[in-house]
């Protein structure tokens, strides 16, 4: 989706009609669009989610004065007044008009709450339009409302994307934009096990009893399975919004001036426990890893010392086998015959020969081969030794770690009774919800841990079933055709689920790859954001090897938002252009735009221009609204390779006293704020 | 299943042709009401394995 214009009709402060085209040259999709503090910045973000949705966000006041103020002031009581935003864009190869509007009828001075409509066209390459019909789940279709937080946002609020409570809507909507939703969907109740249901229905009926029987409890497996996978979802959101919650109360007994050393010292047990319990960790690894692969030199005591006192025996012996012994060829010469049977006389020229390799033969080899031996053996015992020193030193790690997570266990009660003790209300109220936190998140840990081994079993149960379904006697054709049909849908089944794991763990990886890039090249501060299992984002610092959580400041949530919206709107592009190739998409499927209101919101310059130079780079159209102090400086000259359009939202006041001001833009200076107006409105101008 | 090491060609080339088929267009269809809420689905799946294996 790529948006080419926007025309305002008496939208909010934008009197009349105006019009800005956002169609930007190749290689050039930035538009930055200039506006003074309450000039319509924010309605103009708006402007774009009502055409599309109807919908404006919480933070725009009085959503019903949706006429311009002085337009509606202007209009005799009775006669009506329209009020319109009309987007045109381009998706998947088709070009689309879309008009949102109110004809408002005015019946007081007060504008009140009036529905909307909206109509939308696809425009053939011959001018000609076609009205669509139902263009809401049109638009849905083309960019999901709930994934419009990603493109369409007020950057000193993205912050909220980052937070946990966020991250059920946020990882579902990711889901869906990175394709894996279609999967999920396929696989839920009513969709492919409801063909299942129906299939085996069938299947009884056509007289396969057997197989429908099987196809029974497949049945009940699959609700089994979908119910303890929803389960999951619900486990998990709940886990992170409990610790949220946790977070949040112990942020509060940092801040609170009794509660603080107590909270700090709480803070500096945990560093250490997160410290050893990585180490016992790792340390037991290096245990197991020994025993498993050197474990067996333990049982080679007796085995060394039996074989040394051997080979001690048959070295005085000379018995130690070597290539050739000199005892074996005397034997032979006395024997008179060579082991291939030849005579061996005394003067002959075989008897000469074998006399020969007497003299090769002998002492040495037996030397050589019991120093071969006596080494081998003592690589053993040394091998030995060092593997039991490796071990200990390991197991001893593990106990001194063990022994020093028992103490600051111990250290970590002590201190949350000092908590508990403080003789403050609102202190012992904090620690009694952080107890009670503490303990709901061990109780969904726990009941995660269950479901997900009641999920591995359905799983496992289930492929036993439909491998049993394939042998069942069926008793006539039809039934067997039903039950080809329900391999079919088994075989599909097993399918998505597998892609469904690798596709996650595939988006997950890049996505990870990309907000790390993204933000390790806006920030100068040494953090690591990790995106988990679950597609939540934290940020970590590496303290010594041991990766721990790190409190976010306002500028570092919204460095990490921004990084997040611009890693996931690269990505969906990547992914569509790989679908795409596999005709499963077309090649402007993952396209979307970001527009931005307040876009570097409270961030210091440096991180401003930083977070410039990379949207401008990752998205493929944006949409910059900015104020004169913002946008001006180091963002402008950021931006200016990228821009295709330029543009000043004016603010004509009728404010006397306000002094009008100007900006400096493409070579020549614009009118900023018009003081003195007839009427307060927006004039949206075009500079380039 | 699981295993970390194989890839989604993997799992596709290890179907009949017909699975392959199916498989895709079950997805044409999940993808054309993914706007919907909640759709139910049923009727198109099943219809669509019945045009594969007549």
């Amino acid at each position: 989706m790529r948006i080419r214009s926007i025309e305002l009709t008496n939208f909010r402060q934008f009197a009349g009609q105006q019009e800005f085209s956002l169609m930007g040259e190749k290689d050039r999709p930035v538009s930055l669009i200039f506006g003074a503090n309450g000039a319509g910045k924010t309605n103009m973000l708006n402007a774009f989610t009502w055409a599309l949705y109807g919908e404006m966000s919480d933070d725009v006041e009085y959503q019903e004065r949706m006429v311009t103020d002085s337009v509606w002031r202007a209009t005799a009581s009775g006669d009506f007044v329209e009020v319109a935003v009309e987007l045109t864009l381009d998706h998947e190869g088709e070009a689309y008009r879309i008009r949102r509007s109110i004809k408002a009828r005015k019946e007081a001075d007060d504008q009140r709450a009036a529905s909307a409509g909206v109509e939308m066209w696809v425009i053939r390459g011959d001018g000609s339009s076609e009205t669509i019909e139902y263009p809401q789940p049109k638009i849905d279709s083309i960019l999901p409302k709930r994934l419009s937080r990603f493109f369409f946002f007020n950057g000193e609020r993205i912050e909220k994307l980052v937070q946990k409570h966020a991250y059920a809507e946020v990882r579902q909507d990711i889901k869906t934009l990175l394709g894996l939703e279609v999967v999920e969907r396929a696989l839920s109740r009513k969709h492919l096990p409801a063909v299942e249901k129906k299939l085996s229905a069938e299947l009884r009926k056509r007289g396969g009893e057997r197989a429908a029987e099987i196809q029974d409890r497949i049945d009940q497996l699959r609700d089994q399975e979908s119910g303890e996978r929803e389960e999951l979802v619900i486990l998990t959101d709940q886990l992170a919004t409990y610790t949220e919650e946790r977070d949040g109360v112990e942020e509060l007994l940092r801040q609170h001036q009794d509660a603080a050393p107590l909270q700090r010292e709480l803070d500096r047990i945990k560093r250490e426990l997160d410290e050893s319990k990585t180490s016992m960790n790792a340390a037991g690894v290096e245990r197991d890893g020994i025993v498993g692969s050197k474990g067996f030199l333990a049982f080679t005591e007796d085995l060394v010392t039996r074989t040394s006192a051997m080979a001690v025996a048959l070295h005085e012996r000379g018995a130690l086998p070597a290539p050739l012994k000199r005892e074996f060829v005397d034997k032979l010469l006395v024997d008179g015959t060579c082991i291939c049977g030849t005579a061996l006389t005394e003067h002959t020229e075989p008897f000469h020969n074998v006399e020969a390799w007497r003299a090769k033969a002998g002492l040495a080899e037996v030397e050589a081969v019991w120093q071969k031996l006596g080494g081998q053996i003592s690589e053993i015992a040394s091998a030995r030794q060092s593997v039991r020193s490796s071990l200990e030193n390991a197991i001893g790690r593990v106990t001194s770690q063990r022994d020093r997570i028992h103490r600051l266990e111990e250290e970590d009660s002590d201190v949350r009774r000092q908590l508990s003790d403080v003789p403050l209300e609102d202190v012992q109220r904090l620690e009694a919800k952080r107890q009670d936190m503490d303990s709901r998140i061990t109780d969904a840990n726990r009941k995660i841990g269950s479901a997900g081994t009641a999920l591995g079993k359905a799983t496992k149960e289930i492929e036993q079933e439909v491998n049993e379904l394939k042998n069942a006697k069926v008793t006539d054709e039809l039934a067997a055709k039903a039950r080809e049909r329900l391999h079919l849908v088994h075989s599909v089944q097993a399918a998505l689920q597998e892609i469904l794991v690798i596709r996650s763990e595939d988006m997950r990886n890049r996505l990870d790859a990309k907000v790390k890039k993204v933000f390790a090249d806006i920030t100068f501060r040494p953090y690591i954001p990790i995106l988990s299992q679950d597609f939540s984002l934290g940020l970590f610092q590496d303290v010594n090897g041991v990766l721990l959580p790190v409190p976010k400041s306002t500028g570092e949530n919204q460095v990490l938002s921004l990084s997040f919206v611009a890693a996931v709107s690269e990505l969906a592009r990547e992914i569509s252009v790989g679908r795409a190739s596999d005709g499963e998409r077309s090649a402007d499927a993952g396209v979307f735009p970001i527009v931005m209101d307040a876009a570097f919101g409270s961030l210091d310059e440096n991180y401003q221009r930083e977070v410039a130079r990379s949207l401008a780079k990752m998205a493929p159209q944006l949409v910059v609204l900015v104020s004169k102090s913002q946008g001006l400086g180091k963002v402008l000259g950021e931006l200016s390779p990228h821009l295709s359009h330029i543009g000043v939202i004016v603010t004509h006041t009728t404010l006397a006293g306000e002094a009008s001001e100007h900006i400096s833009l493409e070579d020549g200076e614009h009118p900023y704020i018009i003081a003195g107006a007839d009427a307060d409105y927006a004039e949206l101008k075009v500079i380039r | 299943m699981n295993n970390p090491l194989r890839t989604e060609q993997d799992v596709l080339g290890e179907l009949s042709v017909e699975a392959r088929a199916y498989l895709k267009r079950v997805l044409e269809i999940e993808r054309a009401r993914l706007h919907v809420t909640d759709p139910d689905l049923a009727d198109d799946l099943l219809e669509a394995v019945k045009r594969i294996l007549t």
